[in-house]
């Protein structure tokens, strides 16, 4: 035990000594190595931050919030056929489901365009047509002025909420309220604007404008396909799957659907998208972990092939200090951890080089998060490589260590 | 009479050439006394290195059997072996053999590397083994910065430095000129002196004159083993 540690002390010495002596060639035959760990370090640190930022945005919009939408299969889209959610589906949940906080219907107001014009500019943006209970179930917060309320659907009112980008876009004044902007040739008085809520992606998430549910419709006309959206919070204690269940049994029911028919709705939590969006990054690392770890074999291959090499050219030398009485054990492991050493410098620095690549990218695209690179990457990066030094390492080391004393001082 | 440090008996040595043996070593049978100065000598391709290797442990014999001070060798495995080339032998060869990348002192200490204790006492046994040879002032030097004479007194340092009781040396004057080998040979004197066994294997004359007992080899076989009694006390 104790000539072990001794051996494995000296060993250590004699490796370093000579991948010093050899500084070019070591950092060559880590060089596969070092892009491997890199690009692995690279796609994890970036998934991550991704993964990590989206996940704290869609727990911040409230991670119990649940849109409930029309679905439609794709082979009945493809017949031109489109399900639908009409007010009446929303009016029915809204009196006959208890379990809920809150819960409000929207509606996008498609005849209208896109377009809104304040004197001499205009913008695209996202016209929304909703009652007040958006405030409550969405939260969001008026910064100038006042949200929507109940009497602005009741009396059709042409009042608008904004986003807070809308004011640079239009050129509004700072504080707008008491403004009026354009809505394909309706006017609309604005009420309020919203807090800024940032960009997701690079999606401004302020760029849009709230009116009264009831004006929206009538703007949109009877004979329009008049589909809404319903958003809901389902009361806090209450089981959000419960609540689900009690409004698709409702919802079946109004369709008429017969019990094999597949719901025409569904049901889209933040929760669920988090999932979903985990589950994307996880393949994705996954992908990127395979493909990195076959360039990692490659890597490893190199370190062994020039391991080899090593031993090779200094035969004579190991002849030399196996007269002077180095034992095959001792020779073992210097080569052992030679090898070691080189791919773990190699893991070393592909991880310090991906974690730069990463927070580089980071930087120069504004749209990406901040890269974080996890600690179970680092811990496996090092593990991987360590591995690799261990497994390639071997057979050059057990080659050296087995060399018969007189042929090596013989070899030319 | 001084006890044996070396005992051979019906030693072959032998390899497979072109589907027929070849011995290289011939059922030698050979002893050597502690303090005894030897040397070896015969025609190209008689043997010598071969026996010397033997004797040194880096080969090891097709048959018979070696006892090395209390060590019956065929029994040792290649850790033992190692050990023992570490502890009982210090092995000089005509082409020197240095590490090439390591300084001196470091190329004196290496036989030390094996050995567990402080750095400070490796570099303290090199340096005085380094005295001895009269090198103290080229510790730092690499070997190529070393003259021939220079690089065999090294090697002689580091033969010494783990204080072995048998001292090999093949042809260890046969690349030096004439005046390096006087240097040399006294210095083996001088260690003969000091009460080591020592074993030479060289082509010259003066040099085999200069030794106690001269040990001639003809085709691996012993052809001639003479007392030379006006050998090494002659020339102190
Ligand atoms: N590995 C080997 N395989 C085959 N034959 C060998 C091997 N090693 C040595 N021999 C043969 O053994 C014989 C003795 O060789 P050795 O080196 O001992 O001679 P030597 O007496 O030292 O000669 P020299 O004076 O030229 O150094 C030679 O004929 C040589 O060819
Ligand atoms: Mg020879």
């Amino acid at each position: 035990m104790f000539k072990l540690l001794h051996a494995s002390f000296e060993g250590t010495k004699a490796a370093f000594a000579s991948i010093r002596a050899h500084a070019l060639r070591s950092a060559l035959t880590t060089l596969g190595i070092i892009i491997g760990v890199a690009a692995v370090i690279t796609v994890v640190a970036i998934m991550q931050g991704l993964s990590h930022s989206i996940t704290s945005q869609l727990d911040d919009l409230g991670s119990d919030m649940v849109t409930l939408r029309a679905y439609t299969p794709t082979n009945q889209q493809m017949l031109g056929q489109f399900n639908r959610l009409h007010h009446d589906d929303f009016l029915t949940l809204k009196s006959r489901v208890s379990q809920v906080e809150d819960m409000t219907a929207t509606m996008q107001a498609f005849s209208m365009g896109s377009q809104v014009h304040y004197g001499r500019n205009s913008a695209q943006t996202q016209i929304i047509g909703t009652d007040s209970s958006y405030q409550n179930v969405v939260r969001v917060y008026p910064e100038l002025g006042r949200f929507l309320s109940s009497s602005d659907d009741d009396r059709r009112r042409r009042v608008a909420f904004i986003g807070s980008s809308l004011i640079q876009k239009l050129d509004l004044p700072d504080n707008p309220v008491g403004e009026f902007i354009n809505l394909s040739g309706d006017w609309f008085r604005i009420i309020g604007v919203a807090e800024s809520r940032g960009s997701l992606f690079g999606f401004d998430q302020d760029n849009y404008i709230i009116a009264p549910f009831s004006t929206i419709r009538a703007l949109n006309g009877e004979r329009a396909a008049r589909n809404i959206d319903i958003l809901f919070r389902p009361a806090a204690g209450a089981n959000p799957e419960q609540v689900q269940q009690q409004m698709r049994s409702i919802l079946r029911q109004r369709h008429k659907l017969a019990p094999d028919d597949p719901d025409p709705f569904e049901f889209i939590s933040a929760e669920r998208m988090i999932d979903q969006f985990n589950s994307i990054t996880r393949s994705i690392t996954l992908v990127a972990g395979g493909v990195v770890s076959i360039s990692l074999l490659v890597g490893g291959i190199g370190v062994m092939n020039i391991m080899l090499v090593s031993v090779t050219e200094r035969t004579r030398e190991i002849g030399i200090v196996k007269a002077l009485g180095a034992t095959p054990q001792f020779i073992l492991l210097q080569f052992l951890v030679e090898a070691l050493v080189l791919s773990l410098f190699g893991g070393i620095i592909g991880l310090a080089l991906g974690a730069g690549i990463a927070s580089f990218i980071g930087l120069m695209l504004p749209a990406m998060p901040e890269a974080l690179v996890p600690l179970w990457a680092i811990l496996l990066s090092i593990g991987f490589t360590t591995m690799i030094g261990v497994v390639f390492g071997l057979a050059p080391a057990i080659k050296a260590s087995r060399l018969n004393p007189i042929d090596a001082l013989r070899y030319e | 009479m001084a006890r044996n440090v070396i005992r051979l008996h019906q030693v072959n040595k032998s390899y497979l050439m072109a589907d027929e043996m070849f011995y290289a070593l011939r059922n030698i049978d050979l002893c050597i006394a502690e303090n005894d100065y030897v040397a070896i000598i015969g025609p190209s391709g008689s043997g010598k290195s071969t026996l010397m290797n033997v004797l040194g442990c880096l080969d090891t014999p097709t048959s018979g059997q070696y006892q090395l001070g209390e060590h019956d060798v065929a029994t040792l495995n290649e850790t033992e072996l190692a050990e023992l080339r570490n502890e009982a032998v210090g092995f000089i060869f005509q082409s020197f053999n240095l590490l090439p990348r390591a300084t001196v002192l470091a190329n004196v200490m290496q036989p030390l590397v094996y050995r567990l204790m402080p750095n400070k006492t490796r570099q303290a046994m090199a340096l005085e083994a380094l005295q001895r040879v009269g090198l103290a002032d080229k510790t730092g030097h690499l070997p190529n910065q070393l003259s021939g004479g220079q690089r065999q007194r090294v090697a002689i340092a580091r033969a010494l430095v783990t204080r072995p009781r048998i001292l090999l040396g093949d042809e260890p004057t046969g690349n030096l000129d004439s005046k390096t080998t006087k240097d040399i040979m006294a210095l083996f004197d001088q260690l003969h002196q000091e009460g080591h066994t020592i074993i030479l294997v060289t082509h010259e004359q003066d040099i085999a004159e200069h030794c106690q007992r001269v040990i001639r080899l003809v085709d691996g076989q012993v052809a001639e083993d003479i007392r030379n009694n006006q050998g090494a006390q002659l020339h102190v």
